[in-house]
């Protein structure tokens, strides 16, 4: 049996900032996610040449609570990671997928990724790995269908970014997230489908980008320079554990296949703290504000964030006193 | 004039921004610094986008359709200019400054207190258990080659650890002096530099030589111990010799 710990006995609570390794952190955090975005804008160019927009709303249920519900299960079986997700979730909005529909799908994917919950199992493989797994995956769910229904409330306009929603939609109507859709043939295998592909992949690769940069570059400000010693005081804490669990996820911007490592190892950390950690961070955090914000208008990403920190703060409130 | 210089940008800034980010990615690749950075499974993907971002560049120098990209308006010039400039250069001087190594002052925001208790990390296993069962069973009179991580997992185990302790050890690390100790520290990285996870021993005695700033590696050899203060046993090295080592080529442990 293997064991390792992280220790170092004299870490003080005021080390500060390496400016160096802020760099080196968010070099990391935009080298690992470039490979994910280029994919994300490739599927989506496939997409916005060879799909047309009818055959995915056809494919659609009528309902967009069905709709939402066949978002979350889609998230479970075809699993993307954040940055991967975001050009493929732009472009299905602009096909004619409601973008309530859509968001679920972009919240679901890395949250209720199976890669997740095996990754979860095995951070904490001899700390009661299925009661983890269960309580990451069940709340998860829970804060997704209620996210889920909040936004099939929403109007297009609430939800999507004023380019988004109109931005390339005044030439082509198609691209319009209005249901009533217009088919337009596809260029598919041509000179001009190769033209309109590689403008689509580079504008969704470069326009999501931008949001990754700025996400990486809090994100790597925090995650290097904030001592996490300083919950520690904090962590066992019936109602102030699980604000520290969502505050550590907050700020250290993991993705949720690497997050239960982390925080398995985080001992001052009461379980419910570690779960509001793992059902936290991978709905949204500093880098994935960002992110979202390349799709979505700043009120409704607000609205989101209040939302799912606050719905996983009583989750894992309930089960503290529970417990 | 101004218009014209705008729909110069809007033509080449994307194949300057994507050959940037593919030569940036190329380089890092080259010079071996990707190994400070990310995991093993991901550097290939990064190649792969590298070549494709400079694909993409050539295809958009010669298949761009002015009539796909409206021309910003003059309120919106600056916004284009500073969107290309934010994905342009933070990334090229990211590359270029980062270090070599995770200095201290990280260590001590990423480390966790060991006082609290050490968790095991299950993860980990296989390859760890092995190198644990190769040292035991090594010529005793010959330093034994350990990782760090190996006096960890020998810590955690009453029965190893008493047949461990007391063998002459052979290992490297960073070397990083803190309030009047010195640790022998390696990190462990899941998947970049910004999840790797300081883990470390103690050195007897504070090896004032070193460089404080946890950048510069060691190989050191001698006796291993395990101490234990308040019921929590911190691996230690009695140290016989200390010299400073080349970097190995994979900096990081991975799980």
């Amino acid at each position: 049996m293997f064991f390792a710990a992280f220790d170092l006995p004299t870490a003080s609570p005021s080390a500060g900032l390496s400016w160096p390794d802020v760099a080196l952190s968010f070099f990391a955090i935009v080298l690992e996610g470039t490979p994910f975005l280029l994919l994300g804008a490739i599927v989506s160019g496939l997409v916005d040449v060879f799909l047309p927009a009818g055959l995915i709303k056809d494919w659609l249920p009528r309902s967009k609570i069905h709709g939402m519900f066949t978002a979350l299960g889609t998230g479970v079986i075809l699993p993307l990671c954040e940055c991967g997700a975001l050009p493929i979730v732009q472009r299905l909005i602009r096909k004619g997928v409601p973008p309530s529909v859509a968001a679920t799908y972009m919240l679901a994917a890395p949250a209720l990724n199976p890669l997740a919950m095996f990754s979860t199992f095995l951070a904490f493989r001899n700390q009661d790995p299925w009661l983890m797994v269960v309580l990451r995956f069940a709340f998860s769910l829970v804060v997704l269908v209620f996210l889920g229904l909040w936004m099939v409330r929403l109007r297009p306009d609430q939800m999507l970014r004023a380019e988004t929603l109109v931005g390339l939609t005044k030439k082509n109507q198609e691209l319009s997230p209005n249901p009533d859709l217009i088919q337009i043939p596809r260029p598919g295998w041509s000179l001009g489908g190769l033209q309109q592909f590689t403008g689509a992949v580079i504008r969704d690769f470069t326009g999501v980008l931008l949001f990754l940069v700025i996400g990486a570059a809090v994100a790597a400000l925090f995650s290097t320079g904030f001592n996490r010693n300083l919950l520690a005081p904090i962590g066992q804490n019936l109602i102030l554990g699980p604000l520290a669990g969502i505050l550590l996820a907050q700020l250290l911007c993991l993705c949720s296949s690497t997050d239960a490592f982390i925080i398995a190892a985080f001992a001052p950390f009461s379980v419910s703290a570690k779960i509001a950690f793992l059902v936290a961070g991978p709905l949204i955090d500093l880098k994935l504000y960002w992110l979202y914000r390349s799709a979505f208008p700043a009120r409704f990403v607000h609205g989101l964030w209040i939302r799912a920190l606050a719905a996983t703060f009583l989750l894992t409130l309930l089960y503290a006193f529970r417990s | 004039m101004i218009d014209r210089l705008t729909r110069q940008i809007t033509f080449f800034a994307p194949a300057a921004v994507m050959s940037a980010w593919g030569t940036v990615m190329l380089h890092t690749i080259a010079s071996g610094h990707i190994n400070r950075i990310l995991s093993p499974t991901l550097r290939s993907y990064v190649l792969v986008a590298a070549v494709l971002l400079l694909v993409l560049s050539a295809l958009h120098l010669f298949l761009y359709d002015p009539a796909s990209d409206p021309t910003p308006s003059a309120s919106g010039r600056w916004r284009h200019l500073i969107r290309w400039l934010v994905l342009l250069l933070p990334v090229v001087a990211a590359s270029i400054l980062s270090p070599s190594a995770l200095s201290s002052t990280t260590l001590a925001n990423r480390a966790l207190d060991s006082t609290t208790g050490a968790i095991p990390m299950a993860s980990m296993g296989a390859a760890n258990n092995q190198n644990v069962q190769a040292a035991l069973s090594a010529d005793p009179n010959q330093p034994v080659p350990v990782e760090v991580t190996d006096l960890i997992t020998l810590s955690q185990s009453p029965e190893q650890m008493k047949a461990f302790a007391g063998r002459k050890v052979r290992t490297v690390g960073l070397i990083s002096n803190q309030d009047g100790s010195s640790k022998l520290v390696r990190w462990i990285m899941w998947c970049c530099a910004a999840d790797a996870q300081p883990s470390s021993v103690a050195l007897d005695n504070d090896i004032s030589s070193g460089t404080k700033d946890g950048t510069q590696w060691v190989e050191v050899t001698g006796t291993a111990q395990f101490p234990s203060t308040l019921g929590h046993v911190v691996p230690k090295i009695e140290v016989d010799t200390i010299k400073p080592t080349q970097e190995p080529d994979e900096p990081y442990l991975s799980p």
